[in-house]
């Protein structure tokens, strides 16, 4: 029986292109599987409420009530991804948490996929929630994201051990169109007869990245 | 056979946390094996009887007919060990009467084995009565447990207070039960079950049950810190089980 895969996109440092990347993948799995369930963890940040409020809840972790509601839904096997944009600010607090009441070993035990996307930059802080993450994450669940938004150059050596995934860098004025609120990147390829421009690229691009990764994972538990 | 052992779980002090200390004892000696049974004296309605109804039994320590159906069938019933949930301000008056049966002479030339769990609250009242059970521990294995229930800090930061109190019996050792989230405390309260059958997800009569994963977890890892505690003093040896820790069955 295939997992129900969790995505938890996530970094330490505000900026580091957690809601664009939740926004893409969502949007993926809406289109290949006709449903998903995003969860919106940032306060302080644009956030992907924004963007996609018809699939999108918030969601808090500061106090224990807020954890409930939604560990005890991410840990539900009912084949519907669920895709989580974590705030910086709930970085800390979110893995002491999942380590703590065992989130891994549980989600095993339900045929829930969990996997963490981390999105770093080139700065120590970082480096040091890589850190943080690899002692707690089996390498097969932890995948770096490398955003040539942000990383500018070669990923440092220390992050780029393991399995990663890239989101390439568009022109500053593609950044700019894609920023918009009512921008839907599945609209766009459907809409845009040009397949050879560089945005539909970027997206067909990604979303090949996306099917590999949720066909690993959905079928690891079949 | 296996000498008897009784532990007595017990504060001159109310709400520091007796109960749930004698909880966690239980269902360590569950998850290890180790047969056991125990008294609960809030007499008439026992706490530790809500949760352990199976093998508790509700008895009042001062009455002579409930001493001798505790102290009298030790080497008469099959539980190798027998913990007592001594209600608030019944510590030293349980220890003195203990005496006075001749029950701590018995464990001090080790006929029995004889442990006592002083469970202190954050005022310098619980403290001092750290001295007062002093007297008694001469044939007991005696453990000074600070309850982090209420964030106590146990005059740490004063360190001339706390030798003064701490230091005070030469061979006490000291346990650490941290604290645990208030919210999976009270859900294991309203559902009325052991902790170990909360952690399982499992109701009072072993039936599935929904407690939420998260307050699981919390409750999960608070035993795991409690267990290594008793396991760092040994429990197992101290109450003669031959079944080591190794058997523990659970899946910390």
């Amino acid at each position: 029986m295939p997992n129900t895969p969790v995505y938890i996109i996530c970094s330490p440092r505000p900026q580091a292109g957690k809601t664009l990347f939740a926004r893409l993948l969502s949007e993926f799995l809406v289109l290949k599987n006709g449903a998903v369930v995003a969860f919106d963890i940032n306060l302080k940040e644009p956030s992907l409420l924004d963007y996609l409020p018809e699939i999108t809840e918030t969601a808090e972790i500061e106090n224990t009530f807020g954890k409930m509601q939604l560990m005890d839904r991410l840990i539900i096997d009912d084949g519907i991804a669920k895709v989580i944009d974590l705030g910086f600010h709930a970085f800390d607090e979110f893995f002491k948490m999942t380590e703590e009441i065992g989130f891994l070993k549980e989600a095993a035990r339900r045929n829930v996929a969990p996997v963490i996307l981390y999105m770093p930059g080139p700065d120590r802080v970082s480096a040091r929630g890589h850190d943080m993450l690899r002692r707690q994450i089996p390498p097969s669940k932890l995948i770096v994201i490398d955003n040539e938004f942000v990383v500018r150059g070669e990923m440092p050596a220390g992050l780029a051990q393991g399995r990663m995934l890239s989101l390439a860098a568009l022109p500053t004025f593609l950044k700019t169109y894609i920023d918009r609120p009512n921008f839907s990147f599945t609209d766009y390829l459907r809409q845009e007869k040009d397949s050879s421009t560089e945005l539909h690229e970027w997206i067909r691009s990604n979303y090949l990245g996306f099917r590999e990764l949720d066909q690993n994972l959905t079928l690891q538990g079949s | 056979m296996a000498k008897p052992a009784v532990i007595v779980v017990g504060a001159d002090k109310g709400g520091v946390g007796k109960t749930t200390v004698a909880r966690t004892l239980l269902d360590y000696f569950s998850a290890n094996n180790v047969q056991t049974r125990a008294f609960d004296t809030e007499s008439p309605r026992g706490t530790l009887k809500r949760f352990h109804s199976d093998i508790t039994e509700i008895v009042d320590m001062t009455a002579t007919a409930d001493q001798m159906k505790i102290f009298d069938t030790l080497n008469a019933v099959s539980p190798s060990v027998t913990v007592i949930d001594a209600r608030a301000g019944l510590l030293s008056p349980a220890l003195a009467s203990l005496r006075d049966i001749g029950f701590l002479d018995a464990a001090k030339t080790g006929q029995i084995t004889f442990a006592v769990f002083h469970i202190l609250g954050p005022s310098i009242a619980s403290l001092e009565e750290i001295a007062e059970t002093a007297n008694f521990m001469g044939g007991a294995k005696y453990f000074l447990v600070k309850n982090f229930i209420n964030n106590t800090s146990f005059f740490e930061w004063d360190q001339a207070t706390y030798n003064s109190y701490f230091r005070r019996i030469k061979d006490a050792t000291e346990l650490t039960i941290p604290k645990l989230n208030e919210m999976a405390y009270e859900q294991v309260e309203v559902a009325s079950v052991p902790f170990l059958k909360f952690v399982a997800n499992k109701g009072p009569q072993d039936q599935a049950a929904n407690y939420s994963f998260v307050l699981r977890g919390y409750v999960r890892h608070w035993l795991a810190n409690v267990w290594s505690e008793y396991d760092r003093i040994k429990l197992t040896d101290i109450v003669g089980s031959t079944k080591a820790s190794a058997a523990r069955s659970d899946d910390k």
